[in-house]
């Protein structure tokens, strides 16, 4: 008879602690019935969740998502091809699962968006995947900003464009991608020195060597011209 | 006599010593080095979101390790004390049972403090090396770490005074530690579902300890920092498993 106040005892703190932490606890995440199964994905999705494991498995379908784009298509022009352009159907399916896992990922959804809006030109998507990136992290500036970047890109007016990105690059977190189509649209534009010091930044920082390549090849490109007239480079 | 504090210190340190020294940890801290360094090679494939891939992939390693070893050994440290006699010379003299199982616990949360300490520097090292700093939030990640692995060790240690077998314990604090990942996806289905589906889901989210509160590496930056209620929690549920453990010991002829 005396052991059972121990036993009350133990089911009232185990309670106790359970209900505390259920109390307390306000999930960030998406709810489950968000989470759209990626082909194959179900189960690594389950252990994410079951794991707790989230930021990793959301690394992981970010690599996936990287090397999907990263495979040229087939019957698409090689030159196409290496601009980032093509179809890639399944990249915003793709991207928005990496955000459903972990709509914390910053880096992940802005170059998903910057690759739909710039690279191949379905700005409509880059901005759904934003919205949906907002709709967990609504106090994130650098989608805003992106959101109006992408605006301006519909205007076809490439120095605003570059304008609007500009604070996104100094962002620690800034995907090299976001830079190199900075450096692009500006030098498009007309501001050679503003793309050579986006392109010094890559050549500093990138740990890709593609992109590093690109921009030292890009740096000596414009080292032999010579910067045009300010007015030049803002009248379009 | 001496006092019972002591005496329960005294089997904590030994518990401590004893799993030091087991070859099991020396196996778990190569793998996990091992592991580790593996993740730099996914740490390559992320290219630009290499830092962040290597923090998260050591976090996991080193948590799962950590459980795996912490399981281990919770589950089989009273059984094996009670095949090889040994539990019935330690309550031949004046040692209460309450500082026995208190030391015991005590002891396989101290190694589990060890390795996470010993694992997380070498993963530090590990990230220095390729050129990255402290991930942010990575003290309240350990923690957060080190939170989930004492109430699953305590619950463990309790599960494996009923259990048959180290292979049921650690069955049954997997299945503990899977629903507790699934607490806040269990509260959105009790919220959709009626009825006596509604019911049971309801009383498995006010008994299951929600494990995402205490997941601090899941959460980004700023966010990663726990609240008191995870502390709270964690210890309340520590202790109620504690005295549970404490109830079917006290049931136990020696």
């Amino acid at each position: 008879m005396s052991r059972l106040p121990l036993l009350a005892a133990a089911l009232l703190s185990c309670t106790a602690g359970a209900a505390l932490s259920a109390r307390w606890y306000v999930s960030p995440f998406p709810p489950p019935s968000e989470i759209r199964s990626a082909p194959g994905g179900a189960a690594e999705d389950m252990l994410a969740l079951a794991l707790g494991a989230r930021r990793l498995f959301a690394d992981i379908w970010f690599i996936r998502l990287m090397q999907y784009y990263g495979t040229p298509e087939q019957l698409v022009e090689e030159e196409v091809s290496e601009n980032g352009g093509g179809l890639y159907l399944e990249f915003l399916p793709k991207s928005r699962h990496v955000l459903e896992i972990d709509p914390g990922f910053t880096a992940a959804a802005l170059y998903s968006a910057g690759s739909l809006a710039f690279n191949l030109n379905r700005p409509k998507e880059a901005e759904e995947l934003l919205g949906y990136a907002l709709k967990y992290s609504p106090k994130e500036w650098k989608y805003l900003t992106m959101l109006a970047a992408i605006g301006y890109s519909k205007a076809e007016k490439p120095a605003v464009v570059a304008a609007a990105i500009a604070p996104i690059l100094k962002d620690p977190d800034c995907p090299v991608m976001l830079k190199q189509l900075a450096a692009f649209l500006n030098k498009k534009a007309g501001n050679y020195a503003a793309a050579a010091a986006i392109y010094s930044d890559i050549a500093a920082t990138s740990r890709d060597e593609a992109y590093v390549k690109n921009a030292k090849r890009e740096l000596q490109i414009l080292a032999g011209r010579e910067a045009p007239a300010p007015a030049k480079g803002t009248a379009r | 006599m001496r006092p019972v504090l002591p005496v329960g210190a005294a089997v904590a340190l030994n518990s401590f010593s004893e799993s030091v020294r087991n070859r099991f940890f020396t196996i778990f801290a190569v793998f996990a080095l091992a592991a580790i360094y593996a993740s730099v090679l996914a740490g390559v494939m992320a290219v630009d979101q290499e830092g962040r891939v290597l923090a998260d992939m050591g976090l996991v390693l080193m948590e799962l390790t950590v459980l795996a070893y912490a399981l281990f050994n919770a589950s089989s440290v009273l059984l094996r004390e009670a095949e090889t006699k040994t539990i019935y010379l330690v309550f031949s003299r004046p040692v209460p049972r309450w500082a026995y199982l208190g030391g015991k616990l005590g002891g396989s949360l101290l190694t589990s403090v060890l390795m996470l300490a010993v694992m997380g520097l070498m993963h530090l090292l590990l990230l220095k090396l390729r050129g990255f700093g402290v991930p942010p939030g990575y003290a309240w990640a350990l923690a957060g770490s080190f939170l989930k692995i004492a109430v699953i060790t305590s619950f463990a240690l309790f599960v494996s005074l009923f259990s048959t077998s180290s292979v049921s314990t650690l069955v049954i604090s997997g299945v503990l530690w899977t629903a507790g990942h699934f607490a806040a996806e269990t509260r959105f289905l009790a919220s959709q579902a009626a009825g006596a589906k509604a019911a049971v889901l309801n009383a498995a989210v006010w008994l299951i300890p929600n494990f995402q509160l205490f997941n601090a590496r899941d959460a980004a930056g700023a966010a990663a920092a726990l609240p008191p209620a995870a502390f709270l929690s964690a210890a309340a549920w520590v202790l109620g498993t504690y005295l549970a453990a404490l109830w079917l010991l006290s049931r136990k002829e020696f």
